[in-house]
C-alpha cells in the first residue's frame, strides 16, 4: 500500500512538473500560434538570476540567500519579466509572419538567452541551495516523500485552480480565452491584442520561474541547458494534449510523468536504460489514435 | 661518405623541416580553451605546466628547456583533429589531449598517424590508450572501473558493507565503467550481495521513482554505489538523501570537491576516491605544496582530484624521455611501458605493451561527514583488473 501510494505521488510530482512548463508553451501558443522553444531557456535564467555572475566552480549566491517570501516573487517576476522582454523586443515584430518563422525566432531567442548565461557563468553547471527546507522527508499514509515532491503537487494543483479562475472570472481571462478561440475576431470584438499577448507571455514566464524553483531546489544543480529536457517534455505534452488546448496540455504532462515513473518501474533493469524510448512510444501510439491532440483546442482547427 | 652524411642530414632536415629546433623538447596542448570541456582540460594543463617549469628550473629535459605549444580544441570533434594537426606542424615532441576520450581522440588519432606520443589529460575509459587511438597514446588518469572496485571492496573491508544498490546513470561511458569495476570486485567479496539495481539518465529532472524502487527493499542497503557524475551527480544524492535513505553512498572520482555540496548541506555517510586530496590533509605532504603552488600559479586552489593527472602526465613522459635518452616516440613508448609501480606524487603508476592505463592504483577514501570532507584510508584494489574485463 505504502509502495503503491508512493509510486503513485512519484508521477503526480513528476507530472506536476510537466503539466506547469506544459502550460506555459499552451498559453502563449493559444493566443499567437506560437510555439515559444526559449521557454527551457527561460526556466534555466531563472535559476541563474539568483547567483552573481562568475566562472568560478563555487557558485556565487546572490538573490538565493533572500528569505522564501522575497525569494519566489523575485524568481517569478525575473521569470515573467524575461518573457515579456522578449515579447516586446522579438516576437512583436514577427506578428504577421507565419508560424514555422516565429519558431524559428523562438530557437533563436532560446540560443541567445543560453550564450548570454554561458558568458556570465560559463558552462560549468553550479551548486545551489535553494530553500533547503524543502529537502525534507515527510510522511504521509505510510509513504515517506521528500516535502518539495508534496509541495510540487499542491503548488500546481493551486496553479491551475488559480488559472482555471483568472481564465474564467476576469475580464482579462475572457479576453485571452477569446483570442485563444479566434485571435482575429478577437480583435474585432475589441479585446486589445497586444495586452492580450503580452499577458500570456508574462504568465508563461511567471510558471516558468516557478519550474526553476522546483527544478532548482529539487536538483540542487544551475546548468545552461538544464531546461531543455522538460521544455522538450512540455513540447510534447502540448502537442498530445491538442496544440492549444491549456486544459489538455496540463492532462498530457500528467500523462507523461505517469508514463514516465511507471514505466522506471515496471520495466526489467536492462529495458531500464530504454525508459524514453517506451515513453514515446507511448507518444506515438496516442498520435496514431487520436493525432488531434487529446483534447483538440477549437480555435486549433482549419476553418473552410 | 662525408658528403653523403651532409646529403642525409640535409635529407633528414628537410623531411621534418618542424623538427629543425634541437635546442628545446616540445609540448604541444591540443585541449579545450573554450567550451564546456575547458573546465576540465584548464585544472589538469595548469597541473602539468607546473610540473614543466620544476623541470625546467631544474635544468630542463635532456639538458634541454621544455617549451609549450597549444591550439584550441573548442569542445569539437572536428576542431580538436586540427588542433592535433596544429600542434604536430609546431614540432610537438609531445602531443597532449582533451580530458575526454571521445574529445581528445581525434587529436590523439592525428599524434598517432604521425607516430608521435600522445596523452589524454586525465581520460578513464580504456579506449584512451592502445584500444582505442594506438600503441603511442596513454592517458594520465586512472581507469574508472578502478575507482568502482576500489569503492567496493574498500567499504566491504573496512565499513563491514555486505549489502548493496547499484545505481546506474546510463548517459557516459565513464559512468558505466564505475559501476562495471564495482560488477567485477563484488562476486569476488564473499557473503556481499547486490540486494538492487536500477538506471537513471543525467539529466532526469527526478530519480523519484528509482528512490522508490530502494525504500521498497524491506532492509535500506548498507551501501548505494552511485555510478554517475556532474552535474546529475547533484541532483540524484540530493534526492537520495531527501527521501530519507542513510546508507553509505559510494561514488567515482568524477564526484570530488566540495565546490558542490552547498546544494546538499550537511552531507553525511559520502565516500569518494581520489588520486590526490584538494583539501589541505593529504598524507603525503608534498602534494600540500603542490596545491600552494597551483595556488600560486593559478590564484586559486584545485576544485578536484582531476589537476593532478596532468602533473603525472608530465611526470613520468619526462622520466621516460630521460631514461629513453631522447625524444624520439618508439623510445620513450618502450621506457613508459618498463615502468612498474613508478612512484608519483599521486601514487605508483604501471604501463605494459597491452594497458597504457591504470587498472589498478592507489586511491585515497575521501568521506563527507556533516558537509565536511576530509581523507579518512587509503585504498589499492587486491589485483589489477583483467584487460579482459574491462573490454567487455
Amino acid at each position: 500500500m505504502g509502495s503503491l501510494l508512493q509510486v503513485v505521488f512519484d508521477a503526480l510530482a513528476l507530472g506536476s512538473l510537466y503539466a506547469l512548463a506544459a502550460l506555459g508553451i499552451a498559453l502563449i501558443f493559444g493566443v499567437m500560434r506560437l510555439v515559444n522553444f526559449a521557454h527551457g531557456d527561460v526556466i534555466a535564467f531563472c535559476v541563474f538570476a539568483l547567483l552573481w555572475p562568475s566562472t568560478d566552480a563555487v557558485a556565487v549566491v546572490f538573490a538565493g540567500n533572500l528569505p522564501w517570501f522575497l525569494l519566489i516573487p523575485l524568481v517569478l517576476a525575473v521569470g515573467a519579466a524575461l518573457s515579456v522582454l522578449s515579447e516586446l523586443v522579438v516576437f512583436r515584430r514577427f506578428r504577421r509572419a507565419n508560424p514555422a518563422t516565429m519558431m524559428i525566432a523562438s530557437f533563436a531567442l532560446g540560443f541567445v538567452i543560453r550564450y548570454f548565461l554561458l558568458m556570465l557563468y560559463s558552462s560549468r553547471p553550479k551548486s545551489i541551495s535553494l530553500l533547503p527546507a524543502l529537502s525534507q522527508p515527510i510522511e504521509i499514509f505510510g509513504a515517506r516523500i521528500p516535502l518539495l515532491q508534496l509541495i510540487t503537487i499542491l503548488v500546481t494543483i493551486a496553479v491551475l485552480f488559480g488559472l482555471t479562475a483568472f481564465l474564467r472570472r476576469t475580464r482579462f481571462g475572457l479576453e485571452m480565452r477569446a483570442a485563444a478561440e479566434n485571435f482575429t475576431m478577437a480583435r474585432m470584438l475589441g479585446v486589445r491584442a497586444n495586452r492580450v499577448i503580452m499577458g500570456a507571455f508574462a504568465l508563461s514566464g511567471a510558471l516558468a520561474g516557478a519550474i526553476a524553483l522546483i527544478l532548482g531546489s529539487q536538483t540542487g544543480t544551475a546548468n545552461i541547458t538544464m531546461g531543455a529536457n522538460v521544455m522538450l517534455m512540455a513540447f510534447i505534452a502540448t502537442v498530445i494534449g491538442g496544440m492549444g488546448s491549456l486544459a489538455g496540455a496540463v492532462i498530457a504532462g500528467f500523462l507523461l510523468g505517469s508514463i514516465a515513473t511507471v514505466m522506471q518501474v515496471i520495466l526489467p533493469p536492462d529495458a531500464r536504460a530504454f525508459r524514453d524510448a517506451f515513453v514515446y512510444g507511448a507518444v506515438i501510439l496516442v498520435l496514431i489514435f487520436r493525432p488531434q491532440g487529446l483534447l483538440s483546442a477549437r480555435g486549433a482547427k482549419e476553418r473552410v | 661518405m662525408k658528403r653523403l652524411t651532409v646529403t642525409l642530414c640535409l635529407a633528414a632536415a628537410l623531411a621534418s623541416p618542424a623538427r629543425a629546433d634541437d635546442d628545446k623538447i616540445i609540448v604541444g596542448f591540443a585541449t579545450a580553451a573554450t567550451g564546456f570541456m575547458q573546465a576540465y582540460d584548464k585544472p589538469a594543463e595548469d597541473a602539468a605546466m607546473i610540473r614543466i617549469k620544476e623541470i625546467n628550473e631544474a635544468g630542463g629535459l635532456l639538458g634541454k628547456q621544455i617549451e609549450v605549444v597549444t591550439a584550441d580544441t573548442k569542445t569539437d570533434r572536428a576542431e580538436g583533429a586540427k588542433a592535433g594537426l596544429s600542434v604536430i606542424d609546431a614540432g610537438a615532441d609531445l602531443v597532449v589531449v582533451s580530458c575526454d576520450y571521445d574529445f581528445g581522440s581525434p587529436a590523439a588519432l592525428a599524434a598517432e598517424s604521425s607516430g608521435l606520443v600522445s596523452f589524454f589529460l586525465c581520460a578513464e575509459s580504456i579506449k584512451a590508450g592502445i584500444q582505442g587511438v594506438g600503441p603511442h597514446s596513454f592517458s594520465a588518469s586512472v581507469l574508472a572501473a578502478v575507482q568502482g572496485a576500489t569503492m567496493a571492496q574498500w567499504s566491504y573491508e573496512k565499513k563491514g558493507a555486505r549489502s548493496y544498490y547499484r545505481l546506474l546513470d546510463t548517459w557516459t561511458e565513464y559512468n558505466k565503467g564505475i559501476c562495471d569495476g564495482f560488477d567485477w570486485m563484488l562476486p569476488q567479496l564473499a557473503d556481499a550481495k547486490l540486494v538492487g539495481e536500477d538506471t537513471f539518465l543525467n539529466e532526469d529532472a527526478s530519480i523519484a521513482a528509482q528512490i522508490t524502487r530502494i525504500k521498497a527493499l524491506p532492509q535500506e542497503p548498507d551501501a548505494i554505489m552511485l555510478c554517475t557524475m556532474m552535474p546529475g551527480a547533484v541532483s540524484a544524492i540530493k534526492q537520495i538523501r531527501a527521501a530519507g535513505i542513510n546508507s553509505m553512498i559510494l561514488n567515482g572520482s568524477g564526484v570530488d570537491g566540495s565546490y558542490w555540496l552547498s546544494a546538499v548541506p550537511d552531507l553525511s555517510n559520502f565516500f569518494v576516491p581520489v588520486q590526490g586530496s584538494v583539501y589541505g590533509d593529504d598524507p603525503n605532504p608534498a602534494v600540500t605544496a603542490f596545491n600552494a603552488k597551483y595556488k600560486e600559479a593559478t590564484g586559486g586552489d584545485p576544485s578536484t582530484q582531476y589537476t593532478y593527472p596532468g602533473y603525472v602526465m608530465i611526470d613520468v613522459w619526462a622520466k621516460a624521455v630521460e631514461r629513453a635518452g631522447t625524444t624520439d616516440a618508439d623510445a620513450v613508448v618502450a621506457e613508459l611501458e618498463k615502468m612498474n609501480a613508478e612512484p608519483t606524487l599521486f601514487g605508483p603508476r604501471t604501463f605494459t605493451p597491452e594497458l597504457h592505463h591504470q587498472n589498478q592504483a592507489r586511491y585515497l577514501i575521501v568521506e563527507t561527514k556533516a558537509g565536511k570532507p576530509g581523507v579518512v584510508d587509503e585504498w589499492t584494489i587486491s589485483a589489477p583488473i583483467p584487460v579482459a574485463d574491462l573490454m567487455k
